[in-house]
């Protein structure tokens, strides 16, 4: 039991230690994007603005998921921890949207307001 | 003796002070930590995601009022507190890194830098707070949506200031005067709804901050361990969980800076 266990980790071996130039890249590759977030917002670009804004934080979010956090050198079982939280997380998002952009799709019953002039007979 | 010798380096090497006796190997601990503290910040991912919900809708439902209350914000400020904390995400995986190579002081030096860094960032926001209380841009009572333009326009020493309250009849013109974009709500209709937009601002940020000030709490004490030489090549676990919590503060900072700073700025 306890040598099964072991082996099954013998092949991680030492963490994997990342060059300091990596971190230095990661970094300014972040710093520049967050120039191109900035220059972006002042470019209208109608709709699309928020949609540029979201897909720049996103790859920021994953630069930083992978490398700073290691999540690149973990095991498959922790990056399928961390892609069941940001698949929760869509669906949280998704679905609210889904659920109040579609409020008005289904024929309502006329209101009845004491408030209003326009009352029903 | 020399066999005695043999036997305790050995068994110094295989069983190291730190492996607790439920584990087998170091990296079998170090992934249920990894694993562990992933789940916490799933919860974190999700707590933030409610309030990310919120926005959308509220941004969904009021856009106008809330372009027009981004812009309340300090661009500046907000820039510059970006990059303080992306540099403290690199300063923080400088300071795995060094807990990883076994190097005592770069680790110390690293993480105190990183809570330099996550201080700064704290200042900057206690003075975005402050301009907030003192432009009455803080939701409630006080709130005043008006209060800014009539400042700019006592400063300039063209209007006598005038408050909602007063005369709500005033009130138009002097927002007449300040803007010169075309709004589709009334000042009585941006003074309830941005309101919404500073609640959902003071919550996140606030929020964020108090992940902050956890994270430089807990950095503190990691400090002081790897101060006193506990950590190695081999455990170096409570350093590599603060940064993945650190870079998950990081990470929520991303998001809320496009979303709260720049949500309308081409006009």
């Amino acid at each position: 039991m306890s040598s099964e266990h072991a082996h099954a980790h013998e092949s991680h071996g030492a963490a994997h230690v990342s060059p300091v130039s990596l971190y230095v890249t990661i970094f300014l590759a972040l710093m520049v994007l967050t120039g191109v977030t900035v220059a972006a917002a002042f470019v209208n670009l109608g709709q699309f603005n928020f949609l540029v804004a979201m897909i720049i934080a996103c790859f920021k979010a994953s630069l930083v998921i992978w490398y700073f956090m290691h999540v690149k050198y973990q095991s498959r079982l922790t990056k399928l921890t961390v892609a069941t939280g940001l698949f929760f997380l869509a669906i949280l998002l998704s679905m609210m949207l889904i659920d109040y952009s579609s409020k008005g799709f289904t024929p309502m019953p006329p209101r009845v307001n004491p408030d209003s002039e326009f009352q029903r007979p | 003796m020399s066999n005695a010798v043999a036997h305790a380096e050995q068994h110094a090497h295989t069983h190291h002070p730190e492996l607790r006796h439920h584990f087998d190997t170091m990296p079998q601990q170090k992934e249920a930590a990894v694993i562990g503290m992933w789940v916490f910040l799933l919860t974190e991912i999700l707590f933030f995601g409610g309030l990310f919900v919120a926005y959308m809708i509220y941004r969904v439902w009021y856009f106008d009022a809330f372009a027009e209350a981004s812009r309340r914000l300090s661009l500046f400020w907000g820039g510059l507190n970006t990059a303080v904390l992306i540099g403290s995400s690199l300063t923080m995986a400088m300071a795995v890194r060094g807990a990883q190579t076994n190097k005592r002081a770069a680790t110390v030096n690293w993480l105190i830098l990183t809570m330099i860094l996550g201080c700064v960032f704290l200042g900057v926001k206690v003075i975005e707070y402050q301009d907030k209380f003192a432009n009455y841009e803080v939701p409630g009572p006080s709130f005043n949506w008006l209060a800014h333009e009539q400042h700019e326009a006592a400063a300039g020493g063209e209007h006598p200031s005038t408050s909602l309250g007063a005369g709500t009849a005033a009130a138009p013109a002097a927002a007449g005067e300040g803007e010169h974009r075309n709004l589709s709500l009334t000042p009585e209709q941006l003074q309830r709804t941005t309101q919404i937009y500073f609640s959902l601002y003071f919550t996140m940020t606030g929020l964020h901050a108090l992940h902050m000030i956890i994270g430089i709490g807990l950095m503190s004490v990691i400090t002081w361990m790897a101060w006193k030489g506990k950590f190695d090549e081999q455990y170096y676990t409570p350093v590599e969980m603060s940064g993945l919590y650190w870079h998950f503060v990081d990470i929520v900072w991303i998001f809320l800076f496009p979303l709260l700073y720049l949500v309308e700025r081409h006009q």
